[in-house]
């Protein structure tokens, strides 16, 4: 009885619902269907990621799609069935390949002024000047009190750490994946440091009276 | 380090945008599978799922991930 479902499994050779895609890569896995969909990340990671990629594009989306698919078995039953399934596993392949990127593009040396901040405890937002190429000396005027008070609120409501999170995310504007990975932390907790941080500087505008919409008009 | 008034700008307008309710990187991440099905559908995520149009207009990470997601699928329906 058992030989004759594993010829019938044997027999497939489409998976169109997410039922039946389920079934295959639920143990005892279906090898065929695994080889189908390997096909079918390789197909689609490569429009999605040629332009990030100068190096051999076949065989690094191939190396993703391999990376991916254990991935997706492994965590086959966490997915819930409110997009298809070959979508649901396109996001993880996606995420897989675009991490690796991100990653390999910056090395360690490029990320040295971040690491180590200046000498003595400097604050590295602190220390930022504002570009002297500003056209009309009014507008300057208005601009640098905008700084001054933005910076002012930096240093007197946020943590060192997340004052380098905002410096390397905001203002160096690296990818959060990235600064995740130099901060020893994960990209969530990360978007939470900094989306605190935002909050306190905006109640701290508000607390002050100053509407950041009219700080900006006035630039 | 310069910061120049672009950057300043775009510092206060995140700032001035920044609401308690946004969602992580996670949270959008097990979503997203869900809202890229939806806009391939013709349909609209952006008002079913306000907090992950959200949050893709404010992490470039996720963004990148969404656009590559929805090139890959279009390319598979396109069967090219």
């Amino acid at each position: 009885m058992i030989n004759w479902f594993k010829r019938r499994r044997e027999e497939k050779s489409s998976y169109e619902t997410n039922e039946e895609w389920i079934d295959a890569l639920s143990e005892p896995v279906d090898e065929q269907a695994v080889g189908i969909l390997r096909q079918k990340l390789i197909q689609g990671l490569k429009p999605a990621l040629y332009k990030y990629v100068d190096r051999e594009l076949d065989q690094f989306v191939e190396d993703v799609a391999q990376d991916a698919l254990l991935k997706i078995l492994d965590n086959i039953d966490s997915f819930r069935g409110e997009s298809k399934l070959l979508t649901w596993a396109m996001k993880i392949a996606v995420r897989e390949g675009l991490t690796e990127l991100r990653l390999k593009r910056y090395d360690d040396s490029s990320l040295e002024e971040f690491k180590h901040p200046g000498e003595g405890g400097r604050d590295e937002l602190t220390a930022i000047t504002f570009a002297s190429d500003l056209p009309d000396p009014e507008q300057a005027t208005h601009e640098q009190l905008a700084l001054q008070k933005v910076l002012k609120i930096i240093n007197e409501e946020l943590t060192e750490k997340q004052k380098k999170a905002m410096n390397a995310l905001m203002i160096q504007g690296l990818s959060i994946t990235v600064v995740a990975e130099q901060m020893d932390t994960n990209r969530n907790a990360l978007y939470k440091l900094v989306h605190d941080a935002r909050l306190k500087i905006k109640n701290r505008l508000e607390v002050d009276g100053i509407d950041p919409d009219d700080l900006l008009n006035r630039m | 380090m310069e910061l120049t008034k672009k950057i300043l700008s775009k510092l206060i307008q995140a700032v001035s945008k920044s609401h308690p309710d946004e969602i992580g990187c996670d949270e959008c991440y097990d979503q997203l599978d869900t809202f890229a099905q939806m806009k391939l559908e013709g349909k609209a995520p952006e008002e079913a799922m306000p907090l992950v149009e959200d949050h893709l207009k404010r992490c470039r990470d996720c963004r990148e991930e969404y656009e590559a997601l929805l090139a890959a699928m279009k390319n598979l329906s396109n069967g090219t």
